[in-house]
């Protein structure tokens, strides 16, 4: 099944001047991003991203063990939204950036410490597709968790539609 | 593959060729000017598309449907064909995804595409492919042409960029309320028009030149928008009037509003 992200530039570039900006004590940043869910043909998935929620600074936590920890309103915010999101199957998307150029992954921690979030998500946004989102300096992965289902799938390609368009693929698949 | 093949073309960037065969282009319409799109974006490299045209080729085609020939005319050949065929001469190993109708009957694979080049007829056409593409993100391009007038006829047509986020076709004047109605008063029909295969050819490229740029950025004009009109008389392609001081943001159209349509219950 194909499984494709889209976004446009200018949330792109939101994105990613916010989550590079320096915080007062985390080492990363955190930010939510809101998408609904398209058909392709052969059942594939679409995921297009609408929307882009910066974390203050003080709903950080100071955890120096981790990149990034963020409080119990930042997670209000949103569960708030997925539920929000249901007449529109809007779901929530985890999003963070590595700091290096080229395909990124999920690192231990990232492993660890983000995925449990989504059954939440779920809980209150049933129909929607949530996930994980995490943004290199130059591409961009995804983890969709699709209506009903238990366990992730890897985006083949996020491609953000701007002035150049942008696509990144996933395994360098053509 | 010879190195030499793309060489002409490297001021387009030294990644150009690897962003060129990675996107997937979308022409829906495969007549006067969407003949011209795909033989010029299979020459620059393209290798992923969805085409859609349901027609078969007419004698009256003839006149401008690039690479058409009599015996087309003769055996009724799906102007579909036609078009994969142009491709698969110059890119053997293109990835075509080709429909011998109309878009909307096979909506699906077309949302994949970045770049959508429209070439049809009507303005409600021009108008569900411009929806279509706001709501599935992708950048609409659309070219058409006409010829007004018969004692002192004069050509005219129209390259029109409406990318997500950016103006859309009725926040430039090119799409209005009154054109519509207009035209739903001939119940959909653009008429058999005025066609010619030069002012399709000029058309054609600049949209094949917009397109390029988007995916390469090589002017570095980074375009949220574009309105050319083209003046088949003068010879002139020129920016429209109606983009002099419109700076607002898209009225028509909201980047929340993507994605499959959802029925509400009240």
């Amino acid at each position: 099944m194909k499984l494709l992200i889209k976004l446009t530039g200018a949330l792109h570039a939101e994105m990613l001047h916010d989550l590079t900006r320096k915080h007062p004590f985390a080492a990363e940043r955190v930010g939510f991003v809101t998408a609904r869910i398209g058909t392709l043909a052969d059942e594939g998935r679409l995921i297009l991203l609408t929307g882009y929620h910066s974390i203050p600074d003080s709903e950080y936590v100071n955890d120096p063990s981790v990149g990034a920890r963020i409080g119990s309103d930042a997670i209000t915010w949103a569960m708030q939204a997925a539920y929000h999101g249901r007449p529109r199957r809007e779901g929530i998307f985890h999003v963070h950036i590595h700091g290096h150029r080229g395909e990124t992954g999920m690192s231990g921690v990232d492993s660890r410490e983000i995925p449990p979030m989504i059954p939440g998500f779920q809980g209150v946004g049933r129909y929607a597709a949530h996930g994980i989102i995490i943004l290199s300096l130059n591409h961009g992965s995804t983890w969709v968790w699709l209506p009903g289902q238990q366990e992730p799938v890897q985006a083949d390609s996020m491609a953000v539609i701007g002035a150049p368009v942008q696509v990144f693929n996933h395994g360098r698949k053509k | 593959m010879s190195a030499d093949r793309y060489s002409r073309q490297s001021f387009l960037g030294p990644d150009a060729e690897e962003l060129i065969a990675r996107y997937t282009v979308a022409v829906p319409g495969l007549g006067g000017g969407g003949s011209h799109i795909v033989q010029q974006f299979a020459h620059i490299g393209f290798q992923n598309y969805v085409l859609y045209d349901g027609d078969a080729v007419e004698e009256s085609n003839l006149n401008r449907l690039i690479g058409a020939k009599q015996a087309d005319a003769m055996a009724e050949t799906p102007k579909l064909h036609l078009a994969k065929m142009m491709i698969y001469d110059l890119q053997p190993h293109a990835k075509i995804r080709g429909f011998a109708c109309n878009w909307q009957e096979h909506p699906e694979p077309m949302r994949e595409c970045q770049i959508v080049i429209g070439c049809v007829d009507s303005y409600k056409g021009r108008e569900e492919l411009e929806i279509a593409c706001r709501r599935y993100l992708m950048h609409y391009i659309d070219i058409g042409m006409d010829v007004h007038g018969t004692d002192r006829p004069v050509i005219g047509g129209q390259i029109i960029q409406s990318s997500p986020g950016g103006l859309c076709m009725r926040c430039m004047g090119f799409l209005t309320d009154e054109k519509l109605a207009q035209e739903a008063a001939r119940y959909g029909k653009a008429g058999a028009r005025p066609q010619v295969v030069w002012p399709n050819g000029v058309l054609a490229s600049t949209a094949v030149g917009m397109a390029v740029d988007l995916v390469t950025g090589w002017t570095r004009k980074c375009r949220s928008h574009a309105y050319l009109v083209y003046d088949g008389n003068e010879g002139t392609v020129s920016e429209s009037i109606t983009l002099r001081n419109l700076k607002t943001p898209c009225r028509h159209f909201s980047t929340a509003d993507v994605g499959d349509p959802i029925l509400v219950e009240l």
